[in-house]
């Protein structure tokens, strides 16, 4: 998710804590925390399964690509990193496989529906 | 110097027969990611009466969601105000930084109704869904019909050729996708190459289109009736198609699997085509349909640019790309007929 729910998460700490204070006009406070609530609630939802899910993807992005790379780093910011790397490989491999090979093309398209799985939220309108 | 006393240092201004002027109640309206939004309550004295009004002011955010003109904005507004589209009465349109920081325009508020979706799946409003969505492509084909030229929004809007219109908005769009997207984007660019590979029929006349016609985009009251039609910010010349699309976007089904989360895709279709007295080519409304995924997603990644480069901090630039983006993609699949 971008913005990154880390960077998000400590600016939302100064949020409330600036809106802690008494001379916020109430409809300001009640509209910033409200976002905050359903903001912290969506980062609490991906805050267990997000490196797991990252890994999974990485690695079949990797056996898609036929790619092979280190993978000793899983702090999320690292893996988010080499999911961004990898995902734009996958878009030069789908532009070729759009003009040469069905089978490949359709490996992509199966991939891309799991990756949007794999990022589905509760409540996601789609 | 309050921001309230310098909404009534500005009004004064504009109303030099009015006395005792007053701003009062003065509160953000949530949402507003791309202006500012505030209601309050204006008062003053004229010819010895005491008067007040409920107004609105949207004034620019330090970075927005959206790039936009204001004026294009207000014009669109006051074109079509105490037409067959409900509009608020627009007022005074300021482009100048100076009386507030940043250019605003101020308007009636339309009072007593309700434009949050979620209310839409609560008693007393579900009965109302059906006569709430023929009014809503009703009006949008009203808007589809209307006459631009006689509008007289053709000498602030940028002309376009009936030809150039899928291109000059997907061409709009992808750059912002370009020059704002924080990570690969391999579903939305795979649209893209769709779309430029098989473009659209041109429209057979040049419409005025919204650029934002959606539910929660209208206020709408129990009885499925609409009293106003809101956000006018990205509207534009272009063809009316475009703001079918984007009305039967899936991520604007609200999980319902319906057209804004109210009524079947051919339903609403049918509504339009009435209304408009125009045909909705269905090779042509599903080109415009994921141009509208594109043009979704682009706003959803600008909204999250906005915020990581610090332009705009607020809570309401993070919510967008974080409950959207993935849907977006889901819905750009889906319409590609790969979900």
């Amino acid at each position: 998710m971008k913005p990154n729910v880390s960077d998000v998460l400590l600016e939302l700490s100064g949020l409330v804590a600036r809106n802690a204070a008494p001379d916020i006009p109430p409809a300001d406070r009640a509209g910033a925390l409200g976002l905050t609530s359903a903001l912290l609630a969506m980062a609490s939802r991906t805050w267990d399964d997000a490196a797991h899910q990252l890994v999974i993807e990485n690695r079949a992005l990797r056996k898609l690509l036929h790619v092979e790379s280190d993978e000793s780093d899983f702090r999320i910011s690292a893996l988010m990193a080499e999911n961004a790397r990898l995902r734009a490989r996958l878009i030069d491999c789908h532009i070729e496989a759009e003009a040469s090979d069905p089978g490949l093309e359709a490996a992509i398209w199966a991939e891309l529906v799991a990756s949007t799985e794999r990022r589905l939220s509760p409540g996601s309108p789609v | 110097m309050s921001l309230e006393a310098r909404i009534a240092d500005y009004i004064a201004t504009k109303m030099p027969e009015a006395s005792d002027i007053a701003v009062d109640r003065l509160a953000r309206i949530s949402g507003g990611a791309s202006r500012e939004t505030y209601r309050f309550s204006l008062s003053w004295r004229e010819r010895g009466a005491a008067k007040s009004r409920a107004l609105i002011l949207r004034r620019d955010p330090p970075a927005s969601l959206i790039d936009t003109e204001r004026r294009i904005e207000f014009e669109a507004y006051r074109a079509f105000y105490r037409s067959a589209v409900p509009v608020p009465e627009m007022l005074w349109l300021e482009e100048s930084s100076a009386p507030l920081d940043y250019p605003f325009f101020i308007a009636a508020e339309i009072e007593g109704f309700q434009a949050a979706p979620a209310l839409l799946w609560t008693e007393p409003y579900v009965p109302s869904h059906g006569k709430l969505a023929e009014r809503k492509w009703t009006i949008l084909g009203e808007i589809a019909k209307a006459d631009p030229v006689a509008l007289g929004l053709t000498t602030v809007m940028s002309e376009v050729a009936p030809d150039a219109c899928w291109s000059r908005e997907l061409g709009y769009w992808e750059q912002v996708l370009d020059e704002d997207q924080t990570e690969p984007l391999p579903i939305i660019r795979a649209a893209i190459r769709w779309l430029r590979a098989n473009p659209p029929p041109p429209p057979k006349s040049i419409a005025v289109v919204h650029g934002d016609y959606r539910t929660g985009n209208f206020l709408f009251d129990t009885a499925g009736e609409i009293h106003g039609v809101l956000d006018w910010e990205m509207a534009h010349l272009g063809d009316p198609l475009e703001d079918l699309g984007w009305s039967l976007n899936p991520v604007w089904s609200f999980g319902r699997n319906l057209a804004g989360g109210l009524v079947s895709n051919a339903l609403a279709v049918s509504v339009w085509e009435r209304s408009s007295g125009l045909k909705a080519d269905p090779g042509a409304l599903h080109w415009w349909t994921l141009f509208n995924c594109v043009k979704g997603q682009a706003i959803w990644v600008s909204s999250a640019k906005a915020w990581i480069d610090g332009g705009n901090r607020e809570p309401i630039m993070v919510y967008p790309p974080w409950a959207l983006q993935n849907a977006q993609d889901r819905a750009a699949l889906k319409v590609m007929g790969r979900l």
